[in-house]
């Protein structure tokens, strides 16, 4: 009945047809499990595990009481999926009832709690209705996030949106910086960006279908390195009352800017560096470009007389003469060189000590006793008092200052004595002092006092070491004689400080623009207090003011200034009357 | 043959032979006894099985329960390190010198720069107090000196007065304008007449 012959085909045909598909289901083997296994592990393992950003907080930059000047607050970006938001949802109230949200009730919705215009929302959501990804309201802060979040609007993403915060605006804002959209713009939070940045780190895990972590299955892939702290030498509250101080007057004379600096004498800290008009670094665009930064650190101006205190100093350092070497200095003096001295206003003959020339703030004066010294000495003097070189504080487009090269013209072999024809920053005018007051003895500035790490390690400790520009008697003696300037000089009755015993010397220089001196001034006053054991110097200086040309206009402010560090570091009033060298003879 | 046949019977019945079992059996050797799997080593092996598994669930479900606890704690931590931070926000503006010393003069105070005394160990006033003068007060409107753009009308009432200021300078610390500033209805209610009382006055320097 069968035939035994196409039995066996159909038999063969049928084991061909199982090994085919035995061989393509080997073959599917191999490549699942060896040719495409890591791509697959890889793939399932994307979907079950979550990677999450460790986000790491930017450094603080703090002031010497801990006072945050800047710091990183957490915002929010509000963003969504438009694609899921199209057909509204239903909401459910608590009672049970339910009630259908609308796109334009969404929309209307997160407007009202992101204080936004409904229609632009409502365009955010609908500009492209097939995309995964709409901002809403970028930066928002924690209440409009709980706002928005008590909406309980499915889809709503918030992405975590660091930024910089000053909390004390423009107090300091001229030292910190700021920070751009793509990191750090200026100032200390340029200057010392290695101190301050931080390190994003990731982390995976693998979540339940709950969204829950399983255990055991965190894998940190990098750690996050948070910024250290930047503390500064600054007191907020100091440096605030000197920049409203500054600014009361300055507005007052009509000057272009000021600044003003309180330095410590025994580590040479800065406890307030003041410019006016300064920059609130929260609203970088609302301040003009010229304004960011720190005119005490990056403008260089020729100093005037505050000079004198430096030139006495090297006259007596190098045994040239004495507190009480004499000088007949009429107003107007033709050097034997032909170089031309005036002083500031006609006076008849006078009969001065150096003492006195630091008093009426003779021109004539300080060039007839200064020149005496040789200008390659005077020279080396400038430089051991910190003049053509930065601070050691280096801030961000700190300026040097200048000194003519030698030799010196005729005009000029003068003029640096009292502050022309030379320029230095108003830094450089407060380390003079500071050296004065410090027993001759120049320590280097210090505006970071230390950058901490969250493990604690402390690194920039700076360095403590001094260079000796005088010796201690020199130092002594021409704070004492600047002591003649607050208790007799022209100033004297808006220098007074009752009770202490205060050392300083004004300036008035003029403003040389395109080679030739101009009507402008910088006009500016620089003191330690108190002389008999100088503990801060104050130097307060003004640009170009407009109704006040001459250094009262600045004498005010020191004083003002100088009476507030006083009272704020509790300083013991002097236990001596002011005394001081002979004036004339 | 047929008794010879007979004669061949067995002499007992298989049945007897049941009755009376033989007296010999086949010992097993000690080595068969000790190989010899025993009941009672099953049933510990598997209770212990199940103790494992039993265990072993246990400590999964304990396991679990702690994740999602975690999982809670660390939801609730993360609330609270934002609450904190948002209000140490605030704190932060608060205390700036600026807010401070306009808050300060709102309520009529004045620094104290230059008026301490002194008393001398030995004895005596070495530094007689002075009061303070009028001189240093600070102006309400110092925030436009040192200006913070974090003093908002929401942050403190300086800024409801600043920023009525800023928007019409003529009519400064009018009532008008404070109204004008719904937001901070409540609080520049409440300040504004210090405010009127302390703005007209003219700002000397």
């Amino acid at each position: 009945m069968t035939n035994p012959r196409s039995s066996r085909v159909r038999l063969t045909f049928a084991l061909l047809i199982v090994f085919a598909i035995v061989a393509v289901f080997a073959v599917r083997l191999v490549d699942i499990q060896i040719v495409r296994a890591d791509q697959l592990n890889a793939d399932s393992l994307s979907k079950r595990s979550i990677k999450s950003t460790t986000y790491a907080a930017r450094g603080d930059i703090v002031d010497s009481n801990g006072v945050v000047l800047a710091g990183t607050v957490q915002r929010y970006d509000v963003t969504v999926a438009p694609v899921n938001m199209q057909k509204g949802f239903l909401r459910t109230a608590k009672d049970g009832t339910k009630t259908t949200v609308t796109l334009l009730d969404i929309a209307n919705e997160i407007a009202t709690a992101t204080k936004q215009d409904q229609a632009v929302v409502y365009k955010k959501l609908t500009e492209s209705p097939q995309s995964n990804y709409a901002l809403l309201a970028g930066a928002v802060d924690l209440p409009t996030r709980r706002a928005i979040e008590s909406l309980k609007i499915p889809g709503i993403i918030f992405q975590l949106h660091p930024v910089r915060t000053y909390p004390d605006g423009s107090v300091a804002g001229n030292l910190v910086g700021y920070m751009n959209t793509d990191g750090p713009g200026g100032g200390l939070e340029l200057g010392d960006n290695k101190c301050l940045a931080s390190t994003n780190g990731s982390t995976t895990y693998q979540q339940g279908a709950d969204g829950v972590q399983i255990p055991g299955s965190v894998v940190t892939s990098t750690a996050s390195d948070p910024g250290g702290t930047l503390k500064l030498t600054i007191d907020s509250d100091l440096n605030w009352f000197a920049q409203q101080a500054i600014a009361e007057q300055g507005t007052a004379i009509g000057a272009q800017s000021g600044t003003a600096i309180v330095l410590r004498v025994k580590d040479f800290h800065l406890m307030a560096v003041a410019d006016w008009p300064s920059v609130d670094p929260n609203n970088i665009n609302g301040t003009p470009i010229g304004n960011v930064g720190s005119l005490a650190f990056t403008a260089q101006y020729e100093p005037g007389s505050v000079f004198k205190a430096m030139s006495a100093a090297t006259i007596i350092d190098t045994g040239t003469g004495s507190a009480t070497m004499q000088a007949t200095v009429p107003w107007h003096w033709v050097a034997p060189d032909g170089a031309i001295v005036n002083d500031f206003a006609p006076h008849p003959i006078q009969h001065l000590t150096l003492t006195g020339v630091l008093q009426e703030s003779s021109n004539v004066g300080i060039s007839m006793l200064g020149s005496l010294v040789p200008e390659q000495t005077r020279l080396a003097y400038m430089k051991k008092f910190g003049l053509d070189q930065t601070t050691a504080v280096k801030f961000l487009g700190e300026a040097t200052g200048s000194i003519q090269k030698l030799p010196w013209d005729s005009q000029t072999h003068y003029n640096v004595l009292y502050g022309q024809g030379v320029s230095a920053t108003a830094l450089q005018v407060a380390q003079i002092f500071a050296t004065l007051g410090n027993g001759g003895l120049r320590l280097p500035t210090t505006l970071v006092e230390s950058c901490t790490k969250p493990d604690g390690t402390v690194t920039e400790a700076p360095s403590t070491t001094g260079i000796r520009v005088v010796s201690e008697s020199t130092a002594k003696t021409v704070t004492n004689m600047l002591e003649s300037v607050v208790q007799g000089g022209e100033l004297a009755r808006s220098l007074v400080i009752p009770g202490y015993r205060v050392a300083g010397k004004s300036g008035t220089a003029e403003v040389a623009s395109h080679g030739r001196y101009t009507g402008d001034r910088v006009v500016s006053f620089a003191g330690v207090a108190p002389a008999e054991n100088p503990q801060y110097v104050v130097v307060v200086t003004y640009t170009k003011p407009a109704t006040m040309k001459s250094s009262a206009a600045a004498a005010p402010t020191f004083t003002k200034i100088m009476s507030q560090v006083l009272t704020k570091y509790r300083v013991p009033p002097s236990t001596t009357p002011s005394t001081y060298p002979a004036t004339s003879w | 043959m047929s008794t010879i046949l007979a004669s061949d019977l067995p002499a007992f019945s298989p049945r007897e032979l049941e009755d009376h079992p033989r007296h010999i059996e086949i010992v097993s050797t000690r080595s068969q006894k000790r190989a010899r799997p025993r009941v009672v080593y099953a049933l510990v092996a598997v209770a212990g099985m199940f103790a494992i598994l039993t265990a072993q669930l246990l400590l999964s479900i304990w396991l679990s329960d702690g994740a999602y606890q975690i999982s809670a704690l660390q939801q609730s931590q993360q609330q609270l390190s934002r609450d904190q931070q948002s209000l140490k926000e605030s704190l932060d503006v608060l205390r700036s010198p600026q807010n401070l010393a306009g808050r300060a003069s709102e309520l009529g105070m004045v620094l104290n720069t230059g008026s301490q005394g002194f008393l001398s160990l030995t004895g005596g006033v070495s530094r007689a107090p002075s009061a303070a003068g009028a001189a240093t007060t600070v102006p309400v409107t110092a925030a436009a000196l040192t200006p913070n753009s974090l003093i908002t009308p929401a942050v403190s009432s300086l800024g409801a007065a600043a920023a009525a200021a800023a928007a019409n300078p003529a009519a400064a610390g009018t009532p008008a304008t404070t109204a004008a500033d719904g937001s901070a209805a409540s609080t520049s209610g409440t300040t504004s007449p210090a405010a009127q009382t302390v703005l007209p006055s003219p700002i000397t320097h």
